[in-house]
C-alpha cells in the first residue's frame, strides 16, 4: 500500500503495460491516438508502476484520456482538473501526477487555474491538445480558434483573437514549457518524458488535430510541412528572452521540442511542505490534547 | 444577586472594547462561570464603531441574547449605531464616558429612563494612571470586575503579563488603571441583588473558544490532514487555525485562487486517501456545489463547512441566518443525497464535526456541516470534553482477495463498496463524474444508471435511523413541541425553560442531522403532541418546509421564522407557547385531530 519512491530498473515497463483495455470513443484519426501512444512510451521510459500514477483530466475529448491509460485515473468536471491534481499532490507527494486537459477545458472554463499552478510550482505534467476547436460538443469555437474562424457559433467568422497558450504560461513564469505534436510521435513521447523528469511544474502544449471539426491546415499533413523542431533550430532552452519570442509566434509558426527549460528551477511546493512538517513535527500535540488551546488563560 | 448577567459595551474600532470583553469572559471562565461572548462591528475594515455582548451566569448560557443588565457607552454615537444589538430598558445600569458632555438626565436613549446611570471620567482616569487613552478599556473591565466581582486577581494578573513586554512602567500603568476602576465601583456602589453570584459549587474551569476554531481542532483530532480554502467571511478563522496547527501532523493547507479549486483541492486529497475538509459562507458555497455533485458519483469522502450568513448573493456577510438548507440539501445537480448536520453550539461544533468526518469517511460521500455567523464567531465558555469517548471511522479499504478482482463501485448489500487510492497496488480505477460500472469505466446505459443511483442513496439507509443525532428535551409526555436546529435551538432551549418555570408542559426537538430527513423521528415526535411549532431565522422555514417534504406534518404543527439579523427572542417562543396552551385548554371538548395522518 506504501508509495515506493525507489528508481525502477530501465526496460521493466512496456508502453503496453500503460494501456487500459476500453476502446477509446475518439473518432478514426484523431491526434490524441498519437497522444495516448507518446504518453505511454513516456511512461514505460520512466518506470513508474501504473497504481503510483494519478492521471487527472477535465472535460472534452482529451479528458478521456486517462480512461485509457493504466493508471489511477480521474475523469474530473470542466476546467477543474488542476486544482484536483495539485490536491492528489500535496496530499501524496511520492505519486507520479499527469493533467490532461483541451484548449477549451484547460484555457477557456480552466484558464484560471492556470497562473496559480504555475506560481505555487508544484511538480506536475500539465498535457493540453490543443485542436483550435470544441469537438466532443460538435464544432464550436475554442479559445484557441483563429480570428476570422467560421463554426456553428461564429458563423460570420469569430471577432476575438485566440489565447496564445505558451507565451500566457511562459509570462505566468513557468520552468518548463514545451510544444509537441502527433506529426513526430518520438519527438512527442520523448519531451513528455522530460516534462515529467522536470523538477517542477511542467508544460506540454500538443497540436493535437481534429479530423472531423478542424481546419486543413491544421492536420497532420500540413503539421508536417510547416513544423520546425528547435533542436534543429539550434535553440536554447535556457534562453527564457528567446524562448518568449518564439512562443509569441504560436499561430504562425509550429515549433516542437522544448521552449523553455529553467535551468535554476524555484523550489517546488512540496519541497517547501516538507521542509514545514520536519521543522514543525515536534511541536505537535497528541490530537486528543488540541482542545488544550482552548484552556483560559488571562 | 444574581444568576444571570448581560453586559454591552460599544465604542470606537481601537477603543478596546472587544479585548475588553475577552478579558471579563476570560476571567469567568476561569472562575467557572458559563458565558457567551458575540462582537459587532461597522463595515469599516479599521476604524468604525466596534461592540461586544456578554452573557454571564451561573448556570449554562443557551443563547447571547435578552436587554442588557449593563450599558458601556464610550461614545453614544457610537453605542446608539449598534440599536437592537444592545437594548436598554429602564432596569439597565447605564455606565458612560463623562468627556461626552451629556447629562446623566439627557441620554440619547428613545423612550427608555434607565434608573442607574454613572457618568464616568474614563479616558481621564485612562490618562492619569497609565497615561495614555488606550488604557480606556482597561478603566472599563476595572470597573465591571469591581460592580460584578468577577475575576479581580486573574484580569490584575492578565494585565500584568499582556503588557509585560512593554516595558515595567507601561505593565503598572495599566495595572493603576485597572484599579482606578476598581476603586470607582467601590465608590459608587450598585445594589447587591445586581451582584452576579458566585458559580455553581463545583464550578470548575471551562475550556473557551468560537465555534470556527472549535470545528478546526475537531477537525485535527478527527484525523483531517488537508484542508484547501479561499477566504470567505465568517468562515475564514476555520482556515487560519489549520494554518497554525495542520502542518504539525504532517497536513497542508492550501490558500486556494478560489472557491471552486479549494473543494476541488479536496476532492483530489481525498481520491489520493486523505481526511480533507473545506470550509466556506454563502457565496462560496454557490460556487462549491458543482465539486460536491462530484464528489457524491466518485463516492469520495469530503467535509464542506457552510458558515452560514445572511443572503441571497453578498447579502449580509457579518449577521447569521439559517437560509442555506435548502441549498445543503439540494446543492448540485442530479438526483443525489448528501447528509447534511448542524452544530447548536460552539461545544457542539466538536461532536458535529467528528462526526461529519466520520459519515464521509463510512458513507464516502461529502457532508456538509452548516454553522451560522453566530456559533462560528462568538466566544463561548464549553464544559471540558472527554475525547476518550469519541471513536473515528476511517474509510473502508479493500482486502487483498478484493483487489484480486477489485470491482471500485461493486454493488454490494450495504451500497458501501471497498476504496483504494493511488499508490495501492491492484487497486487501479477510473474515478469519474461521468456514470460508471461496478468498474468504474464510463457507461451511457440507463439500467446501470439507475442501478448505481440506487446503489448511491440505499448506502445512506441506516443514516435515517441515527437516533442518537436527534436531541429531545423537556417533558417527554407534553403535548406541545417545539422542533428548532442550528444556533436557534439555543434560544428554544432558554424558552422552553421560562416555560417550565411557569408550569407549562413543553418539549423540544433538536435535529443535528438534518438530511436526510428521518422520517421516523419526526413521525413519532409529532404523533405524541398535540400543538408544534418549528422555530428558524430564515424567511421561508426552511426546515420546517423540508420535513413536510417526506413527513405527513399535522396540521396543527406552525412555524415562527423571522429574516436574519432580528434574533428570535425566548420571550416570543414564550408567547407562542403560551397561546399554544391556551389553543389546547379551548380546545379540549373537540375532538382531536389525528396527530400523524401517515
Amino acid at each position: 500500500m506504501m508509495t515506493t519512491l525507489e528508481p525502477i530498473p530501465a526496460g521493466k515497463y512496456q508502453p503496453g503495460d500503460f494501456k487500459s483495455d476500453l476502446k477509446p470513443i475518439w473518432c478514426p484519426g484523431c491526434g490524441d491516438f498519437g497522444v495516448l501512444t507518446a504518453i505511454t512510451r513516456a511512461l514505460a521510459a520512466i518506470g513508474r508502476p501504473p497504481h503510483e500514477i494519478a492521471f487527472v483530466s477535465g472535460i472534452g475529448c482529451s479528458s478521456r484520456i486517462p480512461g485509457y491509460t493504466n493508471a489511477y485515473g480521474f475523469n474530473t468536471v470542466h476546467g477543474r482538473a488542476l486544482p484536483i491534481a495539485q490536491g492528489i499532490k500535496l496530499a501524496n507527494p511520492g505519486l507520479l501526477v499527469l493533467v490532461a486537459s483541451g484548449d477549451g477545458d484547460g484555457f477557456s472554463i480552466g484558464g484560471g487555474h492556470v497562473a496559480h499552478v504555475v506560481r505555487r510550482n508544484i511538480a506536475l505534467t500539465y498535457i493540453v491538445m490543443d485542436n483550435q476547436i470544441y469537438g466532443l460538443t460538435k464544432g464550436q469555437l475554442s479559445p484557441t480558434s483563429r480570428r476570422g474562424r467560421k463554426t456553428v457559433t461564429s458563423n460570420f467568422g469569430s471577432l476575438e483573437d485566440p489565447v496564445n497558450p505558451l507565451l500566457y504560461v511562459m509570462g505566468y513564469g513557468a520552468s518548463f514549457v514545451a510544444q509537441g505534436s502527433p506529426a513526430d510521435m518520438g519527438g512527442l513521447a520523448r519531451i513528455i518524458e522530460e516534462g515529467i523528469r522536470f523538477p517542477g511544474f511542467a508544460f506540454i502544449n500538443i497540436q493535437s488535430p481534429c479530423m472531423t471539426y478542424g481546419e486543413e491546415e491544421q492536420q497532420i499533413k500540413a503539421q508536417k510541412a510547416m513544423m520546425q523542431s528547435l533542436e534543429a533550430l539550434g535553440h536554447d532552452p535556457a534562453n527564457r528572452a528567446l524562448a518568449t519570442e518564439r512562443a509569441g509566434e504560436y499561430g504562425t509558426r509550429l515549433y516542437t521540442g522544448i521552449l523553455y527549460r529553467n535551468p535554476k528551477p524555484p523550489p517546488t511546493y512540496g519541497q517547501g511542505v516538507a521542509e514545514r512538517h520536519v521543522a514543525l513535527r515536534k511541536q505537535a500535540v497528541p490530537r486528543h490534547e488540541i482542545l488544550n488551546r482552548f484552556m483560559p488563560e488571562n | 444577586m444574581s444568576e444571570d448577567l448581560i453586559i454591552g459595551i460599544a465604542g470606537a474600532g481601537g477603543d478596546g472594547v472587544v479585548s475588553a470583553g475577552e478579558s471579563l469572559i476570560t476571567a469567568a471562565a476561569l472562575e467557572g462561570y458559563h458565558g457567551i461572548m458575540t462582537k459587532s462591528f461597522g463595515s469599516q475594515i479599521r476604524g468604525g464603531e466596534a461592540s461586544c455582548r456578554l452573557r454571564l451566569a451561573t448556570r449554562p448560557v443557551l443563547n447571547p441574547n435578552g436587554p442588557l443588565d449593563v450599558a458601556v457607552a464610550l461614545n453614544w454615537e457610537d453605542f446608539q449605531r449598534f440599536g437592537w444589538e444592545l437594548p436598554v430598558e429602564s432596569a439597565t445600569i447605564v455606565v458612560y464616558e463623562s468627556d461626552t458632555g451629556v447629562a446623566p438626565d439627557r441620554l440619547p436613549l428613545e423612550g427608555v429612563t434607565p434608573a442607574v446611570v454613572f457618568s464616568v471620567p474614563i479616558s481621564e482616569m485612562a490618562r492619569k494612571h497609565a497615561g495614555t487613552d488606550k488604557a480606556k478599556n482597561i478603566v472599563v473591565i476595572g470597573l465591571l470586575a469591581g460592580w460584578f466581582g468577577i475575576g479581580r486577581e486573574s484580569m490584575l494578573a492578565g494585565i500584568r503579563k499582556k503588557f509585560a513586554g512593554k516595558g515595567a512602567a507601561v505593565a503598572e500603568g495599566n495595572a493603576r488603571a485597572f484599579q482606578a476602576g476598581l476603586e470607582f465601583a467601590g465608590a459608587h456602589p450598585i445594589k447587591e441583588d445586581r451582584k452576579l453570584a458566585a458559580p455553581e459549587a463545583g464550578g470548575h474551569s471551562k475550556l473557551l473558544t468560537d465555534g470556527n476554531d472549535m470545528c478546526a481542532a475537531a477537525a485535527i483530532f478527527a484525523g483531517c490532514t488537508f484542508f484547501a480554502g479561499y477566504p470567505i467571511t465568517p468562515s475564514t478563522e476555520i482556515m487560519q487555525f489549520l494554518d497554525r496547527e495542520i502542518w504539525k501532523y504532517g497536513g497542508t493547507v492550501l490558500q486556494a485562487e478560489d472557491e471552486i479549486a479549494g473543494i476541488g483541492a479536496v476532492v483530489g486529497a481525498s481520491f489520493a486517501g486523505k481526511k480533507a475538509m473545506t470550509a466556506t459562507s454563502g457565496p462560496g458555497m454557490s460556487l462549491k456545489t458543482e465539486m460536491l455533485g462530484l464528489a457524491s458519483i466518485a463516492e469520495l469522502p469530503l467535509v464542506c463547512v457552510n458558515v452560514q450568513r445572511g443572503g441571497p448573493s453578498t447579502g449580509m456577510p457579518t449577521k447569521a441566518e439559517q437560509s442555506d438548507l435548502f441549498q445543503a440539501a439540494f446543492s448540485a445537480h442530479g438526483d443525489c443525497l448528501r447528509p447534511v448536520l448542524a452544530p447548536t453550539s460552539v461545544g457542539d461544533m466538536f461532536s458535529v464535526t467528528v462526526e461529519a468526518f466520520n459519515l464521509a469517511e463510512y458513507y464516502q460521500t461529502p457532508v456538509i456541516v452548516l454553522s451560522d455567523q453566530e456559533i462560528s464567531q462568538r466566544k463561548e465558555t464549553v464544559e471540558p470534553i472527554d475525547t476518550s469517548v469519541f471513536r473515528l471511522i476511517e474509510r473502508r479499504r479493500p482486502t487483498e482477495t478484493e483487489l484480486a478482482k477489485y470491482a471500485r463501485f461493486k454493488l454490494t448489500e450495504s451500497g458501501i463498496s471497498p476504496i483504494s487510492h493511488p499508490g495501492m497496488a491492484g487497486g487501479n480505477y477510473l474515478a469519474a463524474g461521468i456514470e460508471h460500472n461496478e468498474l468504474g469505466r464510463p457507461t451511457a446505459s440507463g439500467e446501470m444508471h439507475a442501478r448505481m443511483n440506487e446503489k448511491r442513496f440505499r448506502k445512506f439507509d441506516p443514516l435515517k435511523n441515527r437516533r442518537d443525532l436527534f436531541v429531545v428535551e423537556g417533558d417527554p409526555e407534553a403535548p406541545i413541541g417545539l422542533v428548532s436546529w442550528g444556533s436557534v435551538a439555543g434560544v428554544a432551549r432558554e424558552a422552553l425553560q421560562l416555560a417550565q418555570a411557569e408550569g407549562l408542559h413543553a418539549k423540544l426537538l433538536v435535529p443535528k442531522l438534518l438530511y436526510p430527513v428521518a422520517e421516523p423521528v419526526y413521525q413519532d415526535f409529532f404523533a405524541s403532541v398535540r400543538r408544534g411549532l418549528f422555530i428558524e431565522q430564515s424567511f421561508q422555514g426552511q426546515l420546517y418546509r423540508l420535513v413536510r417534504m417526506y413527513v405527513d406534518v399535522p396540521a396543527q404543527v406552525h412555524l415562527l421564522a423571522r429574516s436574519g439579523s432580528n434574533p428570535i427572542q425566548p420571550v416570543e417562543v414564550l408567547e407562542r407557547l403560551r397561546e399554544m396552551v391556551l389553543a389546547l385548554q379551548g380546545n379540549h371538548n373537540h375532538r382531536q385531530p389525528d396527530p400523524v395522518a401517515d
